[in-house]
């Protein structure tokens, strides 16, 4: 109750500087110092497997499902609600869409400083799980796979440690990508165009795939990067032996001259009529869409998720290819977890994994791997004959089943998402606002460091 | 024996005091209990993501004037008082210039009176996301009436040179009917024996205007000119609506900035720190106006 009203005041604070009202408004009292409370968030239940919780569920209960799975998922998330409700009498799921993965972190974060209003059973974004376990927001499920006995050990490794914090199962991997490059393999094919495998290809590649019209103006762009999401430009700085953070793990890389010298690069062909930045508003994404999918673009870099997205909407044939690497060739899952926040009472705890088991089982999730662009999870798939199986379906996914091992989990740090935000608005206005490459990145690296210390 | 009496004086002071006494709790409860706790917050390292915190002594007040938060604490200054000189433009002379034209009494410029106050009763979030429709780089009717007369389309929310001139459009739109209403009403109080006798004396309107009717507005104006000044610092949802303080934070007004810190970076102790820094500068502005303004009004008497 007290913390309830802690985030009332909070928010009246905002609200009142903003609704109009004199004096400036007020504050938030913080969250009581509860020293007890963080003991237990922090794995007292993981370091007494012997007490006696019980992980069944005895009585009915309703629980809530917080997803941001957009309008062309619903039927797929409908379908699998509907066949969990009807597998069993006790649980009842209740699927709500709350919005983009920022929109989820948001009202979970918030939910769970107010102690109430919490989804019994979350999806977050790959990057929030370091935020998350070291908070405290979520639940150590360790305890419950052993009481289970679930099998955890079939999902791939890069999937399951992406979804620990600091070698706790905070959480489990539900849909899983990585980014890749969408080309127009019609085009590619017509006019035997290379494409790059490392960074060191690129000029060549941006230069002999764009097409100018004879004023200077670019007719088709070679390839365009998401700048909306630093997700999507972070593996060209990672695989060029750039520590976006140091081992310190306080201070960031993102000056230093390889980095500022890839964000010269980027610029240089925006520049020149090579690619474009995207930017970071809320259209960028389905623009950049439609410019591949009307040819105005060669290629693009995007999530494999939109996979069956892009073959719907395309007349022509879609390939996929390993991004070009540098001394490495690595790639990082994106996607989301499940997990389930810690302030939930138990029974609610308990039915939420009976649901987080389904939804993270084989046959759920290969119905979205046949679908959408995610992925197959499971070892039992991806290095079996099933996983030729499904290579047959969608043959364009052999660049990410040869290069399964290269998929690593995100960068980890309880600052990652404002690191993120500072990059990524930072590039933007660099590339868009024609800034200085040096001083913006030494600027953007300045701030970088100083979230990433006091965090 | 004591008589009990007491100075009837000193009673219904008493009484008076008494009946304020609820407005009191109810202000140290929502008003300044809060601001007190602010206060406390900004000495904390208080992140909605954790659930313990500490004191840090002056951390926060260093990363505000002497770290990495000096810079937007600056931009967002400068910001606010670029959007304020605009909103006060927009309702002291535009008002004024409004309430010029509609200041004849018949029914055709009363309907037209209501038409220019109407957008004061739109809510501010409807509004806003009608103006989201109007400024529209690629379907907006304003690009659309531009390209009309040969102007290419203006990317009026994604530029920053524009986009606070957008913002500003939305004000303007709603506070000129307001600044009209409240000079209209300050003209009906202006007594009309200072017209006749300037007309005798030969005056010209525009002699009257600036020797009669501005000086015995100039209450009003000092009025609109205070309130209009603080509602203006604290302006909020139609930045949130239209721009988000984008792009590149050349939106990024005040509010927004403390918002931006307590709702999508979760650091309640920097808000805290912001909030505190905010209510003081607005404290000193706002007295600082009266001061200054005081003695210089001609009050009609």
């Amino acid at each position: 109750m007290r913390k309830k009203a802690a985030l009332v005041l909070a928010a009246a604070m905002v609200v009142g500087m903003t609704a109009g009202c004199s004096g400036g408004g007020s504050t938030g009292k913080a969250a009581v110092n509860n020293a007890d409370t963080a003991a237990e968030n922090a794995g007292g239940a993981a370091d007494t497997p012997a007490e006696e919780v019980s992980y069944e569920v005895t009585e009915p209960i309703t629980i809530t499902w917080w997803h941001a799975l957009e309008e062309q998922y619903s039927d797929t998330v409908t379908e699998i609600v509907n066949d969990f409700n009807s597998s069993q009498d006790l649980i009842t799921v209740e699927a709500e869409y709350v919005g983009s993965y920022s929109d989820v972190n948001e009202a979970l974060v918030a939910a769970h400083a107010a102690g109430n209003g919490l989804p019994a059973i979350t999806v977050a974004n790959t990057p929030y799980v370091a935020e998350y376990g070291a908070g405290g927001l979520t639940e150590d499920l360790t305890p419950y796979i052993e009481a289970s006995g679930y099998d955890i050990e079939d999902f791939g490794d890069g999937m399951v440690a992406a979804a620990q914090y600091d070698g706790k199962q905070v959480s489990l991997p539900f849909l899983i990508s990585t980014q890749i490059l969408f080309y127009n393999k019609d085009m590619v094919d017509a006019e035997g165009i290379t494409l790059p495998s490392t960074w060191d290809e690129m000029d060549a590649f941006m230069e002999a795939a764009t097409v100018k019209a004879a004023d200077g103006s670019t007719e088709r762009y070679a390839t365009i990067i998401p700048g909306w999401d630093q997700w999507y430009f972070e593996t060209f700085y990672l695989n060029q032996g750039v520590n976006i953070i140091n081992e310190d793990q306080v201070t960031t890389d993102l000056d230093g001259e390889t980095a500022v010298a890839i964000a010269g690069k980027l610029k240089e062909w925006c520049d020149n009529g090579y690619t474009y930045w995207t930017g970071t508003a809320d259209d960028a994404s389905s623009n950049m869409r439609s410019n591949f999918i009307s040819g105005k673009a060669l290629s693009v870099v995007h999530t494999t998720s939109l996979y069956n997205t892009y073959v719907d909407q395309c007349d022509f044939e879609i390939g996929m290819a390993w991004l070009p690497g540098g001394e490495t060739k690595n790639q990082e899952i994106g996607g989301c977890v499940l997990l389930i926040p810690s302030k939930n009472d138990q029974a609610t705890k308990n039915a939420a994994w009976q649901f987080m088991q389904y939804l993270c089982s084989k046959d759920v999730n290969m119905k979205w791997a046949e679908g959408t662009g995610y992925m197959p999870t499971r070892k039992s798939v991806l290095e079996t004959e099933e996983g030729q199986a499904f290579l047959e379906q969608k043959p364009a996914f052999q660049a990410i089943f040869d290069n399964l091992d290269l998929i690593n989990p995100r960068i980890q740090h309880s600052a990652w998402s404002q690191l993120s935000n500072i990059w990524k608005n930072a590039m933007a206005e660099m590339i868009l606002e024609n800034g200085d490459v040096q001083e913006s990145m030494e600027q953007m690296s300045l701030e970088i460091n100083d979230i990433l210390s006091d965090s | 024996m004591k008589e009990k009496r007491m100075n009837p004086r000193k009673v219904s002071a008493v009484k008076d005091f008494i009946c304020v006494v609820p407005v009191l709790i109810f202000l140290a409860i929502f008003t300044y209990y809060p601001i007190a706790e602010l206060f406390r917050i900004s000495f904390t390292d208080w992140n909605l993501l954790k659930d313990t915190w500490q004191y840090v002594g002056f951390k926060n007040w260093q990363w505000l004037f002497n770290g990495s938060g000096t810079r937007y604490l600056w931009n967002s200054l400068r910001v606010t008082v670029l959007y304020s000189i605009g909103e006060l433009t927009v309702t002291i002379v535009g008002g004024m210039i409004f309430a010029l034209i509609f200041n004849r009494m018949n029914k055709a410029f009363s309907a037209m009176r209501a038409i220019v106050f109407m957008p004061k009763y739109v809510a501010m979030s409807s509004a806003a996301v009608v103006f989201l429709w109007i400024l529209n780089t690629d379907t907006g009717i304003l690009n659309y009436l531009l390209s009309l007369v040969g102007i290419s389309a203006v990317d009026w929310l994604g530029d920053r040179n524009t986009a606070l001139i957008s913002v500003l459009m939305l004000t303007g739109w709603r506070c000129i009917g307001y600044g009209m209403m409240v000079y209209l009403s300050a003209m009906m109080g202006i007594s009309a024996d200072y017209y006749e006798a300037a007309s005798l004396d030969g005056a010209s309107s525009f002699q009257k205007f600036v020797s009669i009717t501005l000086p015995m507005l100039s209450p009003t104006t000092l009025f609109l000119f205070v309130t209009t000044f603080i509602s203006s610092m604290k302006v909020f949802q139609s930045v949130d609506i239209l721009t988000q303080g984008g792009p590149y934070r050349s939106t990024e007004v005040f509010v927004y900035n403390i918002y931006r810190y307590a709702m999508v970076d979760f650091r309640m102790d920097r808000a805290a720190t912001v909030a505190i820094f905010f209510f003081v500068l607005l404290l000193l502005v706002t007295v600082a106006t009266m001061k200054i303004s005081n003695g210089r009004i001609t009050y009609d008497s």
